[in-house]
């Protein structure tokens, strides 16, 4: 009896996925992913901060009086946000500013020194930003 | 083809990084305008209002801090910050903030492979919007002044 080969259910010739890279991607790929990445998350955090912050409310320029402005990051809602944006905006703003700061073409070690200060920064706006936002929640 | 256009073709086409392929000084060469795309214009640009966004982010955490000394000192900075002038500022902030947030969405949906022949389009339809937005909104920023 002859027996016939079943034929294979995927075609031989149809593409593969790409196996999943075992090596992390190379420095400017990561960079440009959180650059990217805080960027798209920017873009809904202004977007919240701009409309929730200014243009909700009815004073002048849509600027909160003392008042107003303590009840606002009072809300747990609102400081979960606000703490968001602080991070994500210090991690895009210092990430494009190293992009900019690496094309003056610095050498290996201003490269790490830039890097070291452009850390300590970063840290420090984000200390200093949930330092502020706590302080103006507690005196609500 | 004019001396200058012919120098950046020519320093174009030479090999190296990207950063020496412009006329003038290393430093620079990316603001250079001279026989720019849009795309390289808009990058261009676009570099100038973040730096200024930077500079907006820590004059605004400070602007904050007066919250910290009280009432009276935020309600001092409100007197300054309700003033047409004033106000003119926080409309170029809206500019700034539409034309990096636009033209980085566009950047990334090109860099990133979704849209990669689409730039000039892409380029336009952000203008559009982000000048509607931009009206908008400085009718509400300035319409309560």
């Amino acid at each position: 009896m002859q027996i016939t080969p079943t034929p294979p259910r995927v075609a031989p010739t149809r593409p593969r996925r790409a196996a999943r890279p075992t090596e992390p991607a190379p420095r400017s790929a990561r960079v440009w992913r959180w650059t990217t990445g805080s960027g798209v998350a920017l873009l809904v955090l202004v977007g919240i901060h701009m409309i929730a912050h200014h243009f909700a409310v009815e004073e002048v320029g849509g600027l909160r009086t003392y008042r107003q402005v303590l009840a606002y990051v009072a809300s747990p809602a609102i400081f979960v946000v606000e703490s968001a944006f602080l991070v994500a905006v210090t991690v895009h703003a210092l990430l494009g500013l190293r992009g900019v700061l690496l094309d003056l073409g610095p050498g290996p070690r201003a490269r790490r020194r830039i890097d070291a200060g452009l850390w300590t920064l970063g840290v420090a706006t984000v200390a200093y930003g949930l330092f502020l936002l706590a302080t103006l929640a507690s005196r609500a | 083809m004019s001396r200058p256009e012919e120098e950046i073709l020519a320093a174009r086409d030479a090999p190296g990084p990207v950063l020496r392929k412009g006329a003038g000084p290393r430093v620079v060469a990316w603001l250079d305008p001279r026989g720019r795309a849009l795309g390289s214009r808009a990058f261009a640009a676009d570099r100038i209002v973040a730096l200024g966004l930077v500079f907006y982010l820590y004059l605004h955490l400070g602007v904050l801090s007066l919250l910290l000394r009280g009432q009276e000192a935020w309600r001092g900075f409100l007197r300054l910050a309700t003033t047409t002038a004033f106000l003119g500022l926080d409309v170029l902030l809206l500019f700034g903030l539409l034309f990096h947030g636009l033209n980085g969405l566009r950047v990334a949906l090109v860099g990133s492979g979704i849209v990669p022949e689409r730039h000039r389009a892409l380029f336009w339809a952000a203008t559009v919007v982000g000048v509607l937005v931009l009206l908008v909104g400085a009718v509400r920023i300035w319409g309560e002044g």
